[in-house]
């Protein structure tokens, strides 16, 4: 039988303080599977400890963005024929051992697409009010327009399958926040997604995409209207089932 | 009814920038400043008479004036926004030429 090829891919900007741990916890719990770092032009010595701890990485040639970071992995496990992507963040947030758990969640049930979910059971996530509301807004955005419950469709923790995997590498325009837009997309194109309830931490160090306050009202602007956009062009389009 | 051919001009304005997101000529994200562009000139179709409030609110005597303000400042700050994206792709075409070329060295050399 033909070994499955498991790829994590961890697109980081300026982690150098996380990265090693975060490594360190992949190679310890989910140790069948491949890592890719995808270094976006860090500034800090995020390169030199890939390089010293000897750690597969690939660095962008300029600062793409982590919507492009997780693209290029994604290109990279196509090209590589892997058949299963896990997306982790660099930060620490997401947890090895729950990256285990999409996979086998995935192998269970056969999906496409496995979430990493905050809010399907209670886990004791601390998220802060605004990103609460925010989650809710587009859970009930794609309740309504997909009949599907995601309770958090903002999650960058998911596992994908060779399908998806071959669908985001041909994308043109792969979106800028790959999240509830991206999730309403694929269910439009008919590719089943799941979620599976996950434990998070927070950030200990470094500073977030989402940091600040006009960068999370543009975000939400953006997803907002990004998810009216998608809605507005599958009208009387026959839904893939 | 002389406000209706503004309102269909708006929606003709919006379906044809819609088509081309959807024919993938225009990004989504670069369609959300039209489309705001398009929604403000049909609010303002439908109720002409707001431009004389904002115009009275701005101390302004001749409305009409405002809607040229307007526009000049959307256009303004269209034309600068593409002016930076232009400066930031010729830095992004240069890095990548000079990429280009490394690894094409690093290929001949092999050779």
């Amino acid at each position: 039988m033909k070994k499955e090829k498991v790829l994590v891919i961890i697109p980081a900007y300026n982690e150098a303080e996380n990265i090693k741990k975060v490594i360190d916890e992949i190679k310890k719990d989910i140790n069948f599977a491949d890592i890719l770092v995808i270094n976006d032009c860090s500034k800090d010595n995020t390169l030199e400890v890939l390089e010293e701890n000897n750690i597969n990485y690939i660095t962008n040639i300029y600062n793409m963005k982590y919507a492009m970071s997780i693209q290029t992995g994604i290109k990279y496990a196509k090209e590589n024929d892997y058949d299963y992507v896990i997306q982790m963040d660099a930060d620490g947030q997401h947890i090895a051992g729950e990256a285990k758990k999409l996979y086998e969640h995935m192998l269970r049930t056969n999906c496409d697409i496995v979430i990493g979910s905050r809010y399907l059971k209670d886990t004791g996530y601390p998220c802060p009010l605004f990103r609460r509301i925010g989650t809710k807004i587009f859970e009930v955005m794609i309740r309504l327009f997909c009949h599907k419950k995601i309770a958090d469709p903002l999650s960058g923790f998911q596992c994908l399958n060779k399908k998806v995997i071959r669908e985001y590498a041909k994308m043109g325009a792969y979106p800028e926040f790959p999240d509830a837009n991206l999730i309403v997309e694929m269910l439009y194109k008919g590719y089943k997604i799941e979620e599976e309830p996950v434990k998070m931490r927070l950030r200990e160090s470094g500073e977030s995409m989402h940091g600040g306050i006009i960068k999370p009202i543009k975000y939400m602007i953006n997803m907002f209207y990004t998810v009216c956009f998608i809605v507005i062009q599958n009208i009387g389009r026959k839904r893939v089932k | 009814m002389k406000n209706g051919v503004f309102i269909v001009l708006t929606v003709i304005i919006s379906l044809y920038i819609f088509l081309e997101v959807r024919s993938k000529k225009f990004s989504i994200k670069e369609s959300f400043y039209w489309m705001m562009a398009a929604l403000l000139m049909l609010i303002l179709a439908i109720f002409p008479y707001s431009i004389d409030t904002i115009a009275g609110w701005l101390n302004i005597s001749y409305p009409p004036s405002l809607l040229f303000v307007f526009c000049i400042l959307f256009l303004l700050f269209i034309n600068f926004r593409n002016s930076k994206k232009i400066s930031e792709m010729q830095e992004r075409i240069v890095e990548l030429e000079q990429n280009l070329t490394l690894v094409k060295a690093k290929q001949d050399k092999k050779k």
